[in-house]
């Protein structure tokens, strides 16, 4: 079975600080594989162990995104391709654009595997683009992938549900981080993950500028949540009724 | 993150030609510490938590392959690279980095005196952590004067007779290999027992101030037999071999104390961000401010004592004095920083576990693998000796 998994280098949101404006300090910030592709990769690696085959990792980004890809393929991944591109001044279709044209380049593949969307802008829109790109069936959402012969049976994580679908081979398939979790590299691994063929192509050449109408971020700043600062005070049997009270008021209880 | 920006430039500047390869293992190797190990170390303390869970997970991750060549089931990275991740350990659970150290220094042992047949019976087990190791020296009447120590071994039909005690022997009891010294006709020899031993015993698990996640007992031996090729090197030459194992010891042990105050810093810096006193953050008040300098100076003059010492060694310098300096900076400045972190927290510094068991781990040692007295007596006599 051949595995394709994209992956991105994104800005670890952890360490991310907001400025005086209240706009994210992305100049400098600290980055890293974003967090659920990690169980997009351990998917591909588990399919892999149960049907053999290949995982080649793609990603779209800079240079420093060698550091997401090795990561990848320090857990067990067998080879990457990074496609150069400034991330920041590319859109989601654009992006979308340049992985499926990189995927069909190193194709075919039986089963194309994303995160529901990265840690750092959680937009969602790439894995959809890029199935319907790839001109094959693109489940989402997806909890729990079996695989028997050309027939993919997908377990949906819908809000309230549970869905089970099943698509024909080849499939696009965004994962949900309660699909697995995810293994540690042994350092050993991360060692030999430098050995590992990346193959580095041009963004450009894949998806020149103008292929597609691109969207573009007119701003971006952290959410503000406003708070009432409601104090309640007496006794607990007071204090209890007086926030049954402010909670029916809010509309948060109804009688 | 426990592996921080800081650590990176330092490995830059240590390890100029590979740092980006060494910061990639460390920061791998800090993340799983930090989501793995972290969270349970309290438990550990309080004994909700056993220490063999974590440590082999921490093994099959490679921790102690780190410094030992391929040929052995090492990583070859420097020893640089191998103190810092101590250090890190020492910031996720104290106790086990104790018990980590203990056994890569009987590793360092094997790998440098033992013999072929030895090392192929056992060093890949021991680096790879298959095999858990153990440290044998003090015992109840002796400690760093080696030179008196009453447990002897008897040369008797091709073995050696063991008899006599060790005490207070981290991961006694649950260790598969024990690097022991005993008394010869020759002098202390070091020895290689491998457990079980019907003549190897324990006593009871010692009850302690700190690192109370490690294992630490008496260890008995009563007529323990052991084939004459489990003794190691030359017989007559185990102080010597003692000595030279406690020195990397102590760069590993000053890195483990800089992990810790590390830890302890980090919660104490958060605390008087957040904590008000007087209508201000108490992070605003000179004398809060003033242990906030010194706890942070402490901890970067420890950790670039330590990358001194482990430099020096990995370059094959004499680097005796420079780990014993190391060390005791390292463990005086983590008792002094985490105490400060305690009175920083107030209150809540004296009654949470949390936070005053990095002062009673840190505690430990400046008296194991060499009290700070006579560190410093060490020191000056080989500074005296070089200056001459």
């Amino acid at each position: 079975m051949k595995i394709a998994v994209c992956v991105k280098h994104a800005v670890d949101e952890t360490e991310l600080k907001i400025d005086s404006s209240g706009k994210p300090v992305l100049a400098g910030a600290a980055s890293r594989m974003s967090a659920f592709d990690k169980n997009a990769v351990e998917e591909g690696l588990r399919l892999k162990a149960a049907h053999q085959g290949e995982v080649v990792i793609f990603t779209v980004g800079p240079a420093e995104s060698r550091k997401t890809m090795k990561e990848a393929l320090a857990m067990g991944a067998d080879r990457g391709v990074l496609v150069a591109a400034d991330t920041a001044a590319i859109d989601t279709m654009r992006t979308a654009g340049m992985l499926s044209a990189a995927i069909k380049r190193s194709g075919p593949f039986d089963i194309v595997l994303c995160s529901e969307g990265s840690s750092d802008t959680y937009s969602g829109q790439v894995p959809p683009m890029l199935g319907e790109m790839m001109g094959v069936a693109f489940v989402s959402y997806a909890r729990k992938i079996e695989v028997s012969g050309q027939t993919a049976r997908v377990e949906r994580s819908l809000e309230d549900s549970v869905e089970s679908v099943e698509a024909q081979l080849p499939v696009t398939v965004s994962v949900v981080s309660e699909i697995n979790e995810p293994r540690y590299p042994t350092l050993i691994q991360i060692m030999q993950a430098g050995k590992k063929p990346i193959e580095e192509l041009s963004g450009e050449q894949l998806s020149p500028a103008g292929a597609y109408r691109e969207a573009s971020t007119a701003s971006m700043s952290a959410q503000q949540s406003a708070r009432k600062r409601i104090m309640i005070e007496g006794s607990p049997d007071e204090a209890a009724a007086k926030l049954v009270e402010a909670l029916m008021k809010e509309g948060v209880l109804s009688k | 993150m426990i592996y921080s920006p800081e650590h990176r430039r330092l490995m830059e500047m240590f390890e100029p030609a590979r740092h980006q390869e060494y910061s990639e293992v460390l920061s791998s190797l800090g993340e799983f510490m930090e989501k793995e190990i972290l969270p349970i170390s309290p438990k550990l303390d309080t004994g909700a938590a056993q220490i063999n869970g974590p440590r082999k997970a921490l093994f099959e991750q490679g921790m102690s392959q780190i410094p030992f060549p391929a040929d052995y089931g090492g990583l070859g990275l420097p020893f640089p690279v191998y103190a810092t991740a101590v250090e890190l350990l020492g910031s996720a659970d104290a106790s086990i980095a104790l018990s980590v150290e203990i056994h890569n220094a009987v590793a360092e042992g094997v790998f440098r005196y033992g013999s072929e047949s030895q090392k192929e019976a056992r060093l890949e087990g021991i680096i790879t952590g298959k095999k858990l190791a153990s440290f044998a020296l003090t015992e109840p009447s002796s400690g760093s004067d080696s030179g008196t120590m009453a447990t002897t071994a008897e040369r008797r039909a091709g073995e050696f007779v063991i008899n006599g005690s060790k005490m207070f022997i981290t991961n006694a009891g649950e260790a598969d290999v024990y690097f022991v010294f005993a008394k010869t006709n020759k002098g202390p020899s070091a020895f290689l027992v491998d457990a079980p031993n019907r003549g190897l015993g324990f006593g009871e698990e010692l009850e302690k101030l700190g690192m109370r996640g490690s294992k630490t007992r008496e260890v008995l031996f009563s007529d323990c037999h052991v084939p004459e090729e489990n003794l190691v090197g030359e017989e007559g030459k185990g102080a010597d071999y003692a000595k030279e194992m406690l020195h990397g010891a102590r760069i590993v042990v000053a890195a483990l104390n800089v992990g810790i105050s590390q830890l302890a810093y980090g919660k104490a810096l958060a605390y008087a961000k957040q904590r008000r006193a007087f209508g201000k953050s108490i992070s605003e008040f000179q004398l809060i401010r003033e242990k906030i300098a010194d706890m942070k100076s402490g901890i970067n003059a420890g950790r670039l004592l330590y990358l001194y010492a482990a430099k020096l060694k990995e370059l094959g310098h004499d680097y005796s004095s420079e780990a014993s300096q190391a060390k005791v900076f390292a463990t005086e400045m983590s008792l002094r920083v985490c105490d400060e972190a305690i009175q920083v927290h107030g209150g809540y510094g004296y009654t949470s576990d949390d936070l005053h068991r990095h002062w009673r781990d840190a505690r430990l040692l400046t008296i194991g693998e060499g009290t700070s007295e006579v560190l410093r007596m060490l020191i000056a006599r080989r500074e005296m000796a070089r200056s001459s």
